[in-house]
C-alpha cells in the first residue's frame, strides 16, 4: 500500500489495481471502518469522537465515492477479497473491524475468512444473512420502495438526513456512484450472502453488534439473530437511532463503540 | 420503405381514481385491476388486427412490456408464435423478447427459431434494451443491463447459426455447457436482427453489427443523432456504408378519411404518454446504472441550487415526464411522434421526418392504444394499407453518407 497523498482530510491509496479513496481520523489503536450503503462524510461527529482513542481508516469500497473500480470487479467476493488484502497491506499486526450496514456484511465475510488479523469486530446495523422464511424479506429493498418510504425507514428523525437540496454537485455525484454501486454489489440476492449464516460460528474475534432501535431497513429483530449466530457476541441497542445510530445518536454510539474497543 | 403495425395491448380499463392514487402504474399495480375476460376480448381484436394486416400486406411487429397497464404482452414468444401460424404472407418482427431480462438466452434462440421454422422464414428479431419497471419486474440488476444486453445477443446469435454440433458458452453473465438448438432457423444463417436504441454508444455498437436501428417516439434531432452514431461507427470501423433499409422510426399513426377525424381518432394514441407513463421514482429517475453519476444533481434536487440562474437549458427528469404526460396532439405532431389526417396528411408527415432524419426504411405504426376501437383501429389499418403503404413503398433504399 503506497500513500499517494498527504492530505488531512482524504487519502488515496494503491491497493492492487484499485485507486483507494480513504478517510483517516484520530489517533490511537487502528481501526478499519466500513462504509455501509453511502460513504462517510467526513463531517461526521462520530469520527471526532471515536479519533480521540483509535486510528479510523475508512476506505471508499472500489466503485463508491472517489475509489475506482477495475473492470469486471462487481462482486461481493470481490470486496471481501480486496479487504483481505487491505488488511495484509496495513502496517498493523491486527486491527479492529468495524462495518455498517452494506460494510457490517463485508467485515462479517471477511472476519469468517481472517482470523488473524483482526482483534475486535464492531457490527453496526449489518446486512449480509437471511433470516426469515423465504415470503418475509429482512432486508428492506431500497431499489424498490419508493424514496419516501426508504427515507421514513432508515431513520428516527428523518430530519437528520442529508438533505439533496444542500449537496454541492460533487456530493450529490458521490451520491449516485453510491447508489449504483451498492445495486452492482447487492442486486442478487438482495443484500445477503445465503451461506454466510452457515459460517457466522468462525468468528472467534470478540464481537459486538450494534443496532438502532428504529432501523426500518433491517429492524433490531435481525440484529439480534444476527448477533447469537457469533459465537459470544454481545448486542447493543441505541434507542432513538435508525439504521444510522453512529449519525443519530453520535454520542451514545461512540461511548458503546469506544467501551468496547477499549476493553 | 416497409411498414410495420403494431399494438401493445395495453389495458386501460382501470378506474381514473385508482391511477390517479398510485405512484405508477407499472409494475406494482395490483392484477386485481386487470379482468381476464377483458383481457381475452382485447387479446382477440389485435390479433384480428394483425391477420388483417396480413390480408392487406402490412408486416407486423410484437413488443414486450410487463406487468402495467402500458401492455399485457409480457410474453413476446407467444404472440410471435400464434403470429407465425396465423398470418401467412407478412413479415413478423418481435422488437422483442426482453433478453436482459431472460436468465437464459438459448431457450430466447430456441423460441425464435422455432417461430422462424412455423412462418416458413417470415421472422425478424429484434432487441430492446429495456429498463425502468422492467427490471423490478423481471428480478434484473439495472447496473449491468447493456452488456448483459450485448452478451444475449451473442450468444442467441451464435445459437441461431451454429450447425455443427453442441458448443459451450461461458461468458460474464450467461453460461451454457451444451447449446445445440433444434429446429434450426429457417433462415440462414439467422434471421434479420433490429436493435432499438438512442443513446450513442448503444447506436454505435448497432452500426457497428449492421443491425437495422429503430428509434421509438424520439423525434427528428434525437433519430438523427442515432442515425448519425450508427453511421459514423461504421465508417471509423471501415465498414462498408449502410442503405436507408438499416434505419427504422416508430411513431403513433392514425390515417381518417379526413384531416379532422385524423387528428380527433388519433389524439386517443396519447393515451400512451398521458396516462401509462406514470412510473415511481424508484423504476425512473432514481434506478440505478440509469443516468451516469454527473447528472445526479438534476436529478436529486428538487430545488435549484442557491443562486442558480432560472430557467436552465437543459430541462430536469421531472419536468421532461410532465412535459410528455401533458403533451398536445398539435406538440406531439411538431416533434414528429405523432403521425395523423388523411392519408396525404400522414403520407407528408412521414416524409417530412424522413427528410429531416436523412432517411429511413422502415415506419413502425404504433397504431392503436388506450381507449382507440377495434373498429377504429381496423379502419387506420385499411387506409394506411391501401393509401399510404403503395406511395412508400416507392421509396428505394439509398445508401446514406
Amino acid at each position: 500500500m503506497t500513500n499517494a497523498s498527504g492530505s488531512a482530510v482524504a487519502e488515496r491509496l494503491s491497493v492492487g489495481e484499485v485507486e483507494l479513496e480513504v478517510l483517516r481520523r484520530g489517533s490511537g489503536r487502528p481501526v478499519l471502518l466500513l462504509h455501509g450503503l453511502s460513504t462517510i462524510d467526513p463531517r461526521a461527529r462520530f469520527l471526532d469522537l471515536l479519533g480521540r482513542t483509535a486510528e479510523i481508516i475508512a476506505p471508499s469500497h472500489p466503485g463508491f465515492g472517489l475509489s475506482s473500480r477495475p473492470a469486471d470487479f462487481e462482486t461481493v467476493y470481490d470486496l471481501v477479497h480486496f479487504y483481505l488484502e487491505v488488511l495484509e497491506a496495513l502496517p498493523y499486526e491486527k486491527v479492529a473491524l468495524m462495518g455498517f450496514s452494506f460494510g457490517g456484511w463485508l467485515a462479517a465475510e471477511v472476519a469468517v475468512k481472517c482470523r488473524h488479523r483482526i482483534d475486535k469486530l464492531v457490527l453496526v446495523d449489518a446486512l449480509g444473512i437471511k433470516v426469515s422464511d423465504r415470503e418475509t424479506p429482512d432486508i428492506l429493498d431500497i431499489f424498490n420502495t419508493s424514496p419516501q418510504e426508504v427515507l421514513r425507514r432508515s431513520w428516527h428523525d428523518a430530519g437528520l438526513a442529508p438533505d439533496p437540496n444542500a449537496m454541492s454537485d460533487d456530493e450529490l455525484i458521490v451520491r449516485a456512484r453510491n447508489w449504483d454501486a451498492a445495486c452492482l454489489y447487492g442486486w442478487h440476492p438482495f443484500m445477503y450472502n445465503p451461506q454466510l449464516k452457515r459460517w457466522l460460528r468462525r468468528i472467534t474475534t470478540p464481537t459486538l453488534v450494534v443496532w438502532g432501535a428504529s432501523d426500518g431497513i433491517v429492524k433490531p429483530s435481525y440484529g439480534r439473530a444476527y448477533s447469537a449466530l457469533i459465537p459470544g457476541a454481545r448486542f447493543e441497542l441505541i434507542e432513538r437511532a435508525g439504521h444510522h445510530p453512529e449519525i443519530e445518536q453520535a454520542d451514545t454510539f461512540a461511548k458503546v463503540v469506544g467501551r468496547f474497543l477499549d476493553r | 420503405m416497409d411498414a410495420w403495425w403494431q399494438c401493445e395491448v395495453p389495458y386501460p380499463f382501470v378506474p381514473q381514481d385508482v391511477l390517479t392514487a398510485t405512484d405508477s402504474v407499472r409494475a406494482s399495480l395490483p392484477n386485481r385491476y386487470c379482468d381476464p375476460k377483458i383481457a381475452a376480448d382485447l387479446f382477440e381484436e389485435v390479433i384480428d388486427e394483425f391477420l388483417l394486416c396480413d390480408d392487406l400486406g402490412m408486416n407486423v411487429l410484437a413488443v414486450e412490456h410487463h406487468a402495467g397497464i402500458n401492455s399485457l404482452l409480457g410474453a413476446n414468444p407467444l404472440l410471435v408464435g400464434i403470429l407465425a401460424r396465423q398470418t401467412r404472407q407478412v413479415r413478423i418482427l418481435s422488437l422483442g423478447t426482453l433478453i436482459s431480462l431472460r436468465q437464459d438466452p438459448v431457450r430466447v434462440a430456441e423460441e425464435y427459431a422455432t417461430a422462424d421454422v412455423i412462418s416458413r422464414g417470415r421472422l425478424e428479431i429484434g432487441f430492446v434494451k429495456s429498463g425502468g419497471s422492467e427490471m423490478a419486474s423481471n428480478n434484473a440488476n439495472p447496473v449491468n443491463n447493456v452488456e448483459r444486453y450485448w452478451e444475449a445477443i451473442d450468444l442467441i446469435k451464435k445459437a441461431l447459426s451454429h450447425q455443427d454440433g453442441p458448443f459451450s458458452w461461458e461468458g460474464k453473465h450467461f453460461t451454457h455447457r451444451h447449446v445445440n438448438i433444434w429446429p434450426r432457423p429457417w433462415q440462414q444463417p439467422h434471421p434479420r436482427m433490429w436493435s432499438a436504441t438512442g443513446d450513442p454508444e448503444t447506436a454505435a455498437e448497432v452500426g457497428r453489427r449492421g443491425m437495422v436501428h429503430v428509434l421509438v417516439l424520439r423525434g427528428p434531432e434525437g433519430t438523427k443523432r442515432a442515425y448519425a452514431a450508427h453511421r459514423k461507427a461504421r465508417a471509423e470501423a471501415g465498414l462498408p456504408k449502410v442503405t436507408t433499409d438499416n434505419f427504422a422510426y416508430a411513431a403513433f399513426v392514425y390515417v381518417g378519411d379526413t384531416d379532422e377525424e385524423g387528428v380527433r381518432v388519433g389524439s386517443k394514441l396519447l393515451w400512451f404518454l398521458h396516462t401509462s407513463l406514470k412510473s415511481a421514482p424508484q423504476y425512473s429517475r432514481f434506478l440505478p446504472g440509469n443516468s451516469p453519476p454527473p447528472a445526479a444533481p438534476q436529478l436529486y434536487r428538487t430545488a435549484p441550487p442557491a443562486g442558480a440562474a432560472p430557467g436552465g437549458a437543459v430541462l430536469s427528469a421531472g419536468q421532461n415526464a410532465a412535459r410528455l404526460t401533458s403533451i398536445s396532439a398539435e406538440q406531439a405532431m411538431a416533434q414528429g411522434i405523432l403521425f395523423v389526417g388523411n392519408p396525404d396528411s400522414v403520407y407528408r408527415q412521414v416524409m417530412d421526418f424522413y427528410d429531416k432524419v436523412g432517411g429511413f426504411g422502415h415506419l413502425s405504426l404504433v397504431g392503436r392504444s388506450g381507449f382507440m376501437t377495434h373498429a377504429e383501429s381496423e379502419k387506420s389499418i385499411r387506409l394506411f394499407s391501401k393509401e399510404v403503404l403503395p406511395r412508400l413503398r416507392e421509396i428505394k433504399p439509398v445508401t446514406v453518407d
